[in-house]
């Protein structure tokens, strides 16, 4: 095993772990799920240190670690289990009272991401929030650039009738 | 949501080429309706990035990073050394495991991260390879089982026998050495009615005395307390109180 990658992996689980968090909060809209999401991704990216590429973006390749066991397993397993989802009534929530601009709440947007479907809440964090571009976005999703567009366009959509 | 509006995303977040971009301005320029469905979506920009910035501060960084200590040994040694301790340990050979020392799994694969501490990391993480069925099989004679922790007390400095290592409500099913960091470790490992691993570890490291202190890491309970140059620990799948009750009770003892 590199030791130079497990320092690597090692060094940049911390400084990621909220932003993994919400990552995992915002597939899963379950805050215990996703603290289990984080740590499985942490024990998984030790596990296999040696498969990252010093060099390449670290956070990336754990962000690809978590979607993985979330859908390999996590959401794959309550599926099987017939469990669905849980429908939440608020998972995405904040304090509530920070006000930002269109003098609505960041817990009202938060609100009409979590409504929306969840290929949709995902792209949106990537793009938004983790500073993917479409290219990149696309090539995590699996999906081509046009379904990037249009996951998009509809999430923004939603947020803009909130007006 | 209009037709137009994955072009105009696109077009606010820059990532149109060239030729659909001239297009949709040329567009914007004269179609009123365009425009403001433009400005619409333009609008939900920031108050997304700000939403989204929010939700970091609802993560459970302090409850996170407190698990993140057990990852520093996860690693295949740990996998390797159970299984010829298993095996070992069910031909009944275990002093020749003594013999050989079980070191395969010590200082040099811990380097990373040595601190006073990391001990109990490395034994939280291979108790969590452990399931119900590891120690369960195991259920050698009242002799052998006094020769094992006499063999392993002695690479300790402690006294061990089957009386003042009994805990109440588990069975004790052998003793085994490992070494953490070039120390001894020694290891009793016990399990519930269920099956369910307790380990009791004492590791030889000349350690400054400490009182009882106590932790829970993922699904394992720590009780541990450092007294006559060793560090002694009880870890398992069970409630935190318990696990520091037990650990009362053999601090008594040993």
């Amino acid at each position: 095993m590199s030791e130079a990658s497990r320092r690597e992996v090692r060094a940049a689980l911390e400084p990621s772990l909220a932003r993994l968090w919400r990552y995992a909060l915002v597939l899963s809209r379950a805050r215990d799920k996703a603290d289990d999401l984080v740590q499985a991704t942490c024990v998984r990216a030790m596990e296999r240190a040696d498969q990252f590429l010093p060099g390449t973006r670290v956070d990336r390749w754990l962000f690809a670690i978590l979607r993985s066991i979330w859908l390999n397993e996590i959401r794959s397993q309550r599926i099987r289990e017939g469990g669905g989802f849980v429908d939440a009534e608020e998972a995405l929530t904040t304090d509530g009272a920070r006000e930002i601009e269109m003098n609505i709440t960041a817990s009202a947007v938060l609100r009409a991401i979590d409504r929306l479907p969840e290929a949709q809440r995902e792209t949106l964090l990537l793009v938004y929030a983790e500073g993917y571009s479409y290219a990149e976005a696309a090539a995590t999703l699996g999906v081509p650039i046009g379904t990037i567009m249009s996951r998009l366009a509809a999430g923004r959509a939603a947020l803009a009738r909130l007006k | 949501m209009t037709d137009d509006d994955a072009e105009l995303v696109a077009l606010i977040d820059n990532e149109l080429d060239d030729k659909a971009k001239t297009a949709l301005v040329a567009r914007l320029a004269t179609d009123e309706r365009l425009r403001q469905r433009y400005e619409e979506l333009r609008e939900t920009g920031p108050p997304l990035a700000a939403s989204f910035d929010a939700l970091l501060g609802e993560a459970p960084v302090d409850r996170l990073r407190a698990a993140l200590p057990a990852l520093n040994t996860v690693r295949q040694p740990s996998w390797r050394l159970r299984g010829i301790a298993l095996r070992e340990l069910a031909a009944g050979v275990l002093i020749g495991l003594l013999a050989a020392g079980a070191a395969v799994w010590g200082a040099s694969t811990f380097g990373l991260f040595d601190n006073n501490d990391d001990w109990r990391s490395a034994v939280a993480d291979y108790t969590e390879l452990y399931t119900n069925e590891t120690f369960t099989p195991l259920n050698p004679d009242a002799a052998l089982q006094a020769a094992e922790l006499s063999a392993v007390g002695a690479k300790v400095g402690a006294a061990l026998t089957p009386e003042n290592v009994a805990l109440p409500g588990l069975r004790f099913t052998t003793a085994f050495m490992l070494a953490y960091d070039g120390h001894p470790l020694a290891v009793m490992a016990y399990v519930d009615p269920s099956g369910a691993p307790v380990l009791f570890c004492i590791l030889a490291n000349q350690a400054p005395d400490a009182a009882l202190r106590s932790e829970r890491r993922g699904d394992l309970s720590l009780a541990w307390w450092k007294r006559d140059g060793r560090s002694h620990l009880i870890i398992g799948r069970l409630s935190e109180e318990r696990a520091v009750a037990l650990a009362r009770l053999v601090e008594g003892r040993v």
